[in-house]
């Protein structure tokens, strides 16, 4: 271990990487370079760090490494394949789902449910819905299977009411379970000290990411297969599994989901002996940006540690109010169009393009992050305006499959379709500018962000029945902001149409939270009336 | 036979074009300008593709003609001057917008299609992958090497032309969005590309400056973005009718079915000078050197055009061609001459009534410009509009060079100048 560190690590990401004898608890701020310090640590036990070299087992260790969404397992497969091309197999990349659903065909016969049960998809449980629940409404059928989910995702032992029996009675005559059922049926399935015991003994390390968003079935899952539950435990002298986790509590936000940031908090007493570190260097976004956003998670936030930029260089913070959504959506089409330098001779002809700027951006740097869906059509249409190309992250389909063939498919394949449906990601295979929920951009970076809608009622979310915590509303807007790079426009409407309604919101509270000297106004009201203020600070000063 | 062809047009669904770019008014301006073969342009647009499928049927092998009951409604527009049969072939104009070697780079590039079959695969292709509805020439964030790639997996005869290759902004070897070498921008595909479009602000001899250039053959075509656009520059063949023959012209570089190109004078183009037109400043590549490159006017990099990014590149002397080389005339658009002549403006009512009268005494366009009797256009115009195309023949007008987006201005005659031959011609 006495390797010198990598110039591509620094020095707290490479006592994270070398850490051993206990389990690790990593904090990493947005930028830190999880992954990166992750896949390294990751590498560095494979013994991949010394070619050829044997490590402690001998033989290369089976490691399983648990991420957030698909996509995140399918970015670390890519590195770890490019760093360790010979023993990356030997690192088991998925969610938790997906490993979990490998557990219950690998071992069926030792759970309850039937030899080929199949995934019930949303849709499918919709279209179930009128025969499960006769008796109510459609609203109150969509609300009862909302809270049988939650139910399911934050209770370990549920006390099963009616409907609730009634829902699963339903799915089990059919043979089939649904998204939650994978991890509590795995849940049950490690009950059973041998089964348990045998995967403990193939995956002597594991790997956790985005621990701030794991709820306590996916917590539960994870003791067992540490083993111990609970039992005080020092280091791997008993043979039980190493735990890494990494992750941020300042951008936990998937408690609507069940997801609970005490979880996080309340690691080492899950794993005792746990060794905690930091990582506070970001890497992703210039100084101004990151001043910003710290400013707005600093107002409760879990974790106080200020994040230090590495990128010294200014970038722009820009806040736009436009009279309308339509006006806003216009505003943001024009400013990518700016970026770019023009997408049609016309923006050249007619001088809508600053011509001396030499244009740097593609649609591939630019990112577009809304609260809700429903505010993301006006964009659209203005985008489309202009022919800016642009793609809307949806919920992942496999390609080339139609739905008569499913039936033929190999069970892995289907799997990975359920799996694929549960996930908002993009597909990219040229530039676009994406459209995004602020919850799908978890995890991105872009050089350009543009969050629309920085009003109240949308941040924090409190709309008609729609209300959302408002310290995870908090994280989520801080989760936005820090997606950006260089550049981080923060717009708003006046008058915004939703849902068929018309609302003229006043600004978001969390704008209130930035200092004034960050910001840059385009929006010539604003600056007047800012101008106007400043004139008459400077009159009241010379009256003294 | 020889035959005149545009090849890079518009349709109505393009941004900024005109509201009656349509097949049946290039059909009526195809016959008044000359041209026997115009391309369909924006053949992806699913709306103008229904139109084109619609309104058009196979002629000869891999060509389309309006079918007679759109064409006989068009036809009593037409002097019999003018009259001649018009060819369409399918044709689209793609944007490619996407960063390469980091810089961002903004290519155009045209598809050419033998087939409906060959151009909706390119449709389905493009439209799996982006926008192609909002925009008769969509702009795609895709690289013009994968776009290359796409248009010869879906058809093999399917021709593709990098366009006017030195716009500043959008062209494959443009100073502000393009590369230094075509290898760059096309990097394994480049031997699939067989012709380059030298574009309004360059012609063929500034072309020939470029050793890498030689491989391709030169070709002209208008980008017209509204029908009285169509032929400002052109391409003429003289080979069979097809669109085979136009393939292996430009495919084969032993086959001399393209025998020449109908320029503009390169001045006239957009770009063809340095500059800022805000600020009113017109260089000379040389006085933008003088000046680091810096916009009196307001500070900033002028806009570098054309010539300066011929110039840059250029790796042979100006008295040498290319292998590939062929003739070429540089034209005045009618219109302009007229305008000139009268000392009116091109779009005014006297000159349409001057050049629609010499399309019905004389023939067309390209026929009144390059071969004409001088005698027949005097007896027809006038003798100032003759003596203005007698000097655009021999290349003696005054033109002050375009520069960032504005058209350059021509002057045929001096102040003065018209009244005295005006008077000479009243002593005979």
């Amino acid at each position: 271990m006495n390797n010198p560190r990598p110039s591509d690590l620094n020095e707290a990401q490479w006592q994270a990487v070398c850490h051993e004898g206990s389990h690790l608890m990593i904090v990493a701020g947005p930028g830190t370079g999880k992954t990166h310090t992750l896949t390294h640590r990751i590498v560095r036990i494979l013994g991949g760090h010394v070619p050829n070299s044997k490590n402690e087992f001998g033989t290369c260790p089976h490691l399983l490494a648990i991420t957030f969404t698909n996509k995140a397992a399918q970015e670390m497969r890519k590195r770890l394949e490019a760093k360790v091309p010979q023993l990356w197999k030997h690192v088991t990349v998925g969610t938790f789902h997906r490993f979990a659903l490998s557990l219950l065909r690998e071992f069926s016969e030792h759970t309850p449910l039937p030899n080929n049960f199949q995934i019930a998809l949303p849709e499918d449980i919709q279209g179930f819905l009128e025969e499960i629940f006769p008796h109510k409404t459609s609203a109150q059928r969509k609300e009862t299977v909302e809270e049988i989910s939650l139910l399911k995702s934050t209770q370990l032992v549920i006390d099963a009411n009616e409907d609730y029996q009634r829902y699963h009675r339903f799915l089990h005559s059919r043979g089939l379970i649904d998204f939650d059922d994978i991890l509590r049926e795995t849940l049950l399935l490690l009950e059973n000290e041998d089964v348990a015991a045998v995967i403990r003994q193939r995956y002597p390390y594991i790997f956790v990411d985005e621990y701030q968003d794991i709820n306590i079935v996916q917590n539960a899952l994870l003791k067992c297969l540490v083993g111990g539950l609970g039992q005080p435990m020092y280091g791997r002298t008993d043979g039980s599994p190493l735990l890494t986790a990494i992750g941020d509590p300042n951008q936990s936000i998937y408690g609507f989901r069940g997801s609970q940031v005490k979880l996080f908090h309340r690691f080492q007493e899950d794993f005792p002996g746990t060794t905690v570190m930091q990582l506070n260097e970001n890497y992703r976004s210039t100084v101004n940006l990151l001043t910003a956003s710290t400013q707005i998670i600093s107002v409760g936030a879990y974790c106080n540690t200020p994040l230090h930029a590495e990128m010294i260089d200014e970038g722009r913070l820009v806040i736009h109010e436009a009279a309308t959504d339509r006006a806003e959506a216009e505003y943001i089409a024009h400013q990518i169009e700016l970026l770019v330098g023009g997408v049609s001779m016309f923006s050249q002809d007619s001088n809508r393009v600053e011509t001396y700027r030499q244009a740097h951006r593609s649609f591939g740097d630019m990112a577009i992050l809304y609260r809700l869906n429903a505010q993301k059509n006006v964009v659209m249409e203005a985008l489309e305006h202009l022919g800016i190309p642009y793609a809307v992250s949806a919920k992942g389909k496999i390609k080339g499959v139609e739905t008569q063939n499913f039936a033929s498919l190999q069970q892995d394949q289907k799997d990975e379709i359920f799996l694929q449906q549960f996930e908002e990601t993009i597909d990219y295979n040229v530039e676009k500018v994406s459209l995004l929920t602020l919850h799908a951009a978890k995890g991105l970076e872009f050089p350009v962000v543009f969050i629309v809608g920085c009003e109240a009622k949308l941040l924090p979310l409190d709309f008609n029945d729609m209300k959302g915590d408002p310290q995870e509303e908090r994280r989520l807007f801080y989760v936005g902001m820090t997606r950006a790079k260089e550049h981080l426009y923060l717009t708003r409407a006046g008058r915004r149409q939703l849902f068929g309604q018309t609302f003229f919101n006043p600004p978001s509270m969390f704008l209130a939270d930035i200092e004034e000297d960050l910001k840059a106004y385009e929006n010539s009201k604003l600056r007047r009336r800012l101008s106007k203020s400043k004139e008459a600070e400077k009159q009241q000063l010379k009256l003294f | 036979m020889k035959f005149y062809a545009d090849l890079h047009v518009h349709s109505k669904y393009s941004r900024a074009t005109a509201k009656d770019l349509d097949l049946e008014h290039l059909y009526l301006w195809a016959q008044y300008k000359g041209i026997h073969l115009v391309g369909t342009g924006d053949d992806v647009h699913p709306v103008w593709m229904k139109e084109l499928q619609e309104k058009l049927e196979p002629a000869q092998e891999g060509l389309f003609k309006l079918k007679d009951k759109y064409a006989k409604p068009m036809d009593t527009y037409v002097p019999k001057a003018c009259r001649a049969p018009v060819r369409f072939m399918l044709t689209v104009e793609i944007s490619n917008i996407y960063k390469r070697m980091d810089k961002v780079r903004k290519v155009h590039n045209l598809i050419w299609s033998p087939s409906f079959e060959a151009a909706q695969k390119v449709q389905a292709k493009l439209g799996a992958i982006g926008n192609i509805k909002s925009d008769g020439r969509p702009i795609l964030g895709l690289d013009s090497r994968d776009l290359l790639e796409i248009v010869l997996e879906a058809d093999p005869q399917n021709i593709f032309v990098p366009a006017h290759i030195w716009t500043p902004w959008f062209s494959a070897l443009g100073s502000m969005g393009g590369f230094d070498r075509m290898e760059d921008c096309f990097a394994d595909l480049t031997k699939h590309v067989y012709a380059v479009e030298t574009g309004l602000s360059s012609d063929p001899l500034m072309n020939w400056r470029l050793k890498q250039l030689d491989p391709f053959i030169l070709v002209s075509n208008s980008d017209a973005h509204s029908p009285s656009k169509l032929g400002r520059e052109a391409n003429i063949f003289d080979t069979e009718f097809s669109y085979s023959a136009i393939y292996k012209a430009l495919a084969d570089t032993k086959d001399k079915g393209l025998v020449g190109t109908i320029e503009f004078f390169p001045q006239e183009g957009k770009y063809h000078y340095d500059g800022h037109r805000l600020c009113q400043v017109r260089w000379h590549p040389r006085q933008t050197k003088e000046n680091n490159g810096l916009c009196t006017g307001c500070g900033k990099p002028v806009t570098v055009g054309v010539m300066a990014r011929v110039e840059e590149l250029a790796d042979r002397p100006e008295d040498e061609k290319s292998k590939r080389h062929r003739p070429y005339w540089n034209t005045v658009p009618l219109p302009e001459v007229i305008g000139e002549a009268k000392e009116v403006g091109p779009a005014s009512k006297a000159v349409q009534e001057a050049y629609m009268n010499m399309l019905t005494q004389i023939g067309n366009e390209f026929y009144i410009l390059l071969d004409a009797p001088l005698d027949q256009i005097r007896r027809s115009a006038g003798e100032v509009t003759a003596e203005g195309i007698a000097r655009m023949r021999k290349g003696e007008v005054k033109i002050a060079a375009g520069y960032d987006g504005e058209y350059g201005t021509v002057e045929i005659f001096k102040h003065g100048e018209r009244e005295k031959i005006e008077k000479q011609l009243a002593l005979f």
